[in-house]
């Protein structure tokens, strides 16, 4: 059985403490890390792709330490896709996608057609087919955070971790990230992103609570702790409510 | 090799004509010299003519005088001096003012000329290159001609700064208030011109002639020293391994015609053309000079060992101080010349009869 | 990849190829007396052209493009690796590097040139320029690393190729100062030189072109993963240090023997890839080759022109690919301004 977990990881950025004992194990499902900012959420997503080591803890996949495994294995079983792409470049939206099978082939092997199909299917769960022929530098701050998105997909990972992925997003955009994260999902993909949209959030399996540093809380989207969790670590600037069968959570301001 | 005394544009020795335009206009147009500004310094020479009693007619006339007369006054300004006053190579006239006892030469054959007319113990500082006679290797080194230290000329308190004219140094020192000569050397004309007038500015008129004389014999002597057999033979002198070679109008090439030879390099392609390698293979020259290294590994050039003056070793190869005094244009070139007839005459004996 | 796409991509390869061809045949029959046909005719009766033609043009032509192809490669690798279009092979002290070890040779030489017997010299001049040259660009390229210590971040790289590359020109013109004699020799080589192109040096040449472009030619898709961010890179399993060290020392490599052979030609390594990027975007592994043939072409048109424009004279080849390499970039910032 697949696992990905952090035990106890504390991480050091230049002078701050940016992780402390943090311990979690991801579920099944999509999980949402939610929490303000400085809370250390795109740092752990980092520890966990294996892109930054912690200096206490570890980080285990399938039951061994991520160091003990090897670069390719590490890329093959998790893909990460970041916060922010400054991706420029004359390359056409399928060569970009095509990369996201670079843990598969390595440097110097050519794309079969099994590559082929995980590439065309990556760009279809990812709703970017029709661009495919398009340069990268063409499309819009949307449309190119998609095909990233299909990149990380046509990895065909077991993991998939999404640092902010809603970025440039519009709500049609967003709704439509939500149903590729749904259908990876389906396909037995274990999914955890950072969102700051709490109401984006709160349309996931699980979510992960963090502020300063340190896990918070976590727990299923309707647990009524985990709601009170999320109110307390914005300091109450936030009400969870109800709104036709999702919880969304509304901005709080006193005196408004 | 080039010594760093080469200078790149083409002789610019204007003799002074302007003046004799000056007078004539002066004269034909009767106003008097006296009413000019002191263009040239030094005493007027043409003498002062009576400002006419101009009685025109029609105030037409008169306008048309006046300004006609403001014109010569403006073209014997721009042209400058008396007859007899020299310029150096910017077209600046020489002051005949009180000889130079402080000199600061930049340029290693206007240091040989300075101590050629007999004021060597006038030099406060020369440039780094600058390294014959021997006492001028005390003297402190300023650096070269794009890199000279100003301040310590500065320091030096000296009458004139010796450059060349494509130095920019020249501008710069004058706006600090030294008097700058600038002097080409690229023909033997130059070199000439160059004496005469060091010698105005050192205040020592009559030394330059005596020098130029021995120049002239040496050359003399040593033309006649090269055998009957190798005159008029094809020399290709290299100066650089680009290659650059020296053409018929430059101060080698020149002396090599003084010598009797013929330059392979046709004149039409200036001073120090730089050349396809291919064309020199094409050639195929009667002798070939360059310095001793470059001889050495000319013929491993592609399709250089195909020259047949290389495999018949009509070459003259120079050592590197020998080389130095040939590349200057300076009051040695009569010894340049003995040092190129003496090769030639040693090669004479390999020579067959054919080129 | 789409038909256009595609049809782009051969277009130009075969473009390159067919210019290279013309442009060989036209170097051929370029020489000291303008271009003419009549020395290539000539060549089955007489042996005089036989030794023009064979030894001297052929030679130097096949000779320039190798070169050309060298610093196109290298430029290209270069534009990758820092992703940055302005970025040019000699970025890393390699440039620098070269000139110092010409500097020094030449200085030795001339200090010495009584104390060492003729034959030694001999051997100096003409071997130790070329290995001075190449040894001086890797050792440039060397420190460059050693002060970055190692090829993990790019902007270090970056700076540490600018410091070394200042502190080395500083070096050799210390000691142009100590021995005047190196200038002139400095000056020919930073200026750049096709006109001694042999045979040997197109077998050396050649060899490089053969392995820098191999070599490069694999590390291309590293290339491409860069483009995304270097942390997304790492998380596709690039290994980016090594990644990054294999490419630096592709360039150097290539570099340094293009700058051994003919001294510092410049705007070559820059302006290929441009010419590529603009003409056929592609990915980086046909990026990296047919900015190699683009560069072959370039250079290789550069001393075509330098050989005919004032024959028999010859113009700097530097000079030509400064100002083709520099028309070119003009034309591109008014295409720009216009649209």
């Amino acid at each position: 059985m697949s696992e990905l977990s952090v035990e106890d990881v504390s991480v050091t950025l230049g002078q701050t403490r940016a992780l402390t004992h943090v311990s979690l194990t991801v579920r099944a499902g999509w999980t949402a890390v939610v929490g303000p900012n400085g809370a250390g959420k795109s740092t752990l997503l980092r520890a966990m792709a294996g892109l930054l080591t912690p200096h206490a803890g570890r980080v285990k996949l399938d039951g061994q330490s991520l160091s003990r495994w090897s670069r390719a294995e590490r890329a093959r079983r998790l893909a990460w896709l970041a916060q922010q792409s400054d991706a420029r470049g004359e390359l056409t939206v399928r060569e970009v996608v095509q990369l996201g099978r670079l843990p598969h082939l390595g440097l110097f092997t050519a794309p079969a057609p099994h590559d082929e199909a995980q590439v065309d299917r990556a760009m279809a769960d990812a709703e970017c087919t029709a661009w495919q022929d398009r340069r990268l530098q063409e499309l819009s701050g949307g449309e190119r955070q998609r095909v990233l998105l299909a990149r990380a997909l046509a990895v065909g990972a077991p993991y998939l971790l999404l640092d902010e992925p809603t970025t440039h997003l519009d709500p049609v955009h967003q709704a439509a990230l939500v149903r590729v994260i749904r259908r990876q999902v389906r396909q037995d993909v274990r999914v955890l992103s950072v969102l700051h949209d709490l109401s984006l959030a709160l349309l996931a399996d699980r979510l992960v609570v963090m502020k300063g540093g340190r896990v918070h809380a976590q727990g299923a989207r309707d647990e009524p702790a985990l709601h009170a969790a999320l109110v307390e670590v914005f300091d109450g600037a936030i009400r969870i409510v109800r709104v036709d069968a999702q919880w969304v959570a509304l901005a709080h301001w006193d005196g408004a | 090799m080039l010594a760093a005394s080469f200078d790149d544009p083409a002789p610019s020795w204007r003799p002074a004509a302007g003046g004799h335009v000056a007078v004539t206009a002066a004269r034909v147009l009767r106003v008097g010299r006296h009413r000019t500004p002191s263009l040239a310094a030094g005493p007027a020479r043409a003498g002062a003519l009576p400002w006419p009693s101009v009685r025109p007619r029609t105030l037409a006339r008169a306008i048309t005088r006046v300004l006609a007369s403001m014109l010569a006054l403006w073209a014997g300004a721009s042209l400058a001096a008396p007859a007899d006053t020299l310029h150096d190579d910017r077209g600046e006239p020489v002051v005949a003012g009180p000889p130079a006892r402080r000199i600061v030469s930049l340029l290693p054959s206007l240091t040989e000329s300075v101590c050629a007319l007999g004021a060597c113990d006038r030099l406060v500082g020369t440039d780094r290159y600058s390294n014959w006679p021997q006492s001028v290797r005390a003297l402190p080194k300023l650096g070269g001609l794009d890199d000279a230290q100003v301040e310590r000329i500065v320091a030096l308190h000296p009458d004139v700064v010796l450059v060349s004219t494509s130095a920019r140094l020249a501008e710069r020192l004058e706006a600090l208030g030294l008097k700058v000569l600038a002097l080409d050397s690229r023909s033997h004309a130059d070199v000439k011109h160059s004496l005469f007038v060091l010698a105005q500015a050192l205040g020592l008129p009559a030394a330059a002639q005596p020098v130029w004389d021995a120049i002239e014999r040496q050359t003399r002597a040593a033309a006649e020293r090269v055998p009957a057999t190798m005159r008029g033979r094809r020399v290709y002198f290299e100066v650089d391994t680009t290659p650059y070679a020296a053409g018929a109008q430059s101060f080698i090439g020149q002396t090599l015609t003084r010598l009797g030879m013929t330059n392979a390099i046709p004149a039409v392609l200036g001073a120090f053309p730089k050349l396809n390698p291919e064309y020199v293979v094409r050639l195929q020259p009667d002798i070939v000079m360059a310095g001793q290294l470059e001889l050495q590994t000319m013929a491993q050039r592609p399709g250089w060992g195909a020259l047949r003056a290389l495999r018949e070793r009509r070459s003259c190869g120079f050592a590197s101080d020998r080389y130095e005094l040939l590349v200057r244009p300076g009051p040695r070139m009569g010894e340049a010349a003995a040092v190129l007839a003496d090769c030639l005459a040693a090669l004479s004996p390999r020579t067959d009869g054919s080129p | 990849m789409t038909s256009p796409d595609r049809r782009r991509r051969a277009r130009l390869i075969v473009g390159l190829a067919l210019g290279s061809a013309a442009l060989l045949g036209v170097g051929l029959g370029a020489g000291s007396d303008g271009w003419s046909l009549d020395a290539l005719w000539r060549v089955g009766s007489s042996p005089d052209a036989a030794l023009i033609v064979g030894q001297i043009r052929a030679p130097r032509t096949l000779g320039a493009w190798l070169t050309g192809a060298l610093l196109g490669l290298a430029g290209a690798v270069a534009q990758g690796l820092f992703r940055n279009p302005l970025a040019d092979p000699y970025l890393l002290g390699s440039a620098s590097g070269a000139s110092l070890g010409v500097v020094l040779v030449l200085a030795a030489s001339a200090l010495s040139g009584h104390a060492i017997s003729l034959v030694t010299a001999h051997a100096l001049a003409h071997l130790g320029l070329v290995s001075a040259a190449f040894a001086g660009a890797l050792l440039g390229v060397m420190l460059t690393l050693l002060l970055a210590r190692g090829a993990q971040q790019s902007t270090r790289l970056l700076l540490a190729g600018v410091v070394v590359g200042v502190v080395l020109s500083a070096f050799s013109d210390l000691v142009t100062t100590v021995a005047p004699e190196a200038m002139r020799g400095k000056q020919a080589f930073l200026l750049g030189n096709t006109g001694f192109l042999g045979w040997g040096s197109c077998a050396a040449l050649a060899i490089g072109v053969v392995a820098a472009g191999a070599l490069s030619w694999r590390l291309a898709r590293a290339l491409d993963a860069l483009v995304l961010g270097s942390d997304t890179a790492v998380s596709l399993g690039v290994h980016l240090q090594h990644t990054r060290l294999a490419l630096v020392a592709v360039m150097a490599l290539a570099t340094g023997l293009a700058v051994s052979q003919t001294g510092l030609i410049a705007f070559v390594g820059l302006v290929a890839p441009h010419l590529v990027r603009r003409l056929a975007p592609a990915p980086a592994g046909y990026t990296v080759l047919a900015s190699g043939a683009a560069g072959g072409a370039l250079l290789l048109l550069a001393d075509v022109l330098a050989r005919t424009l004032i024959a028999p004279q010859e113009v700097p080849v530097g000079v030509l690919t400064a100002l083709l390499g520099g028309a070119y970039l003009i034309w591109l910032l008014h295409r720009r301004a216009a649209t």
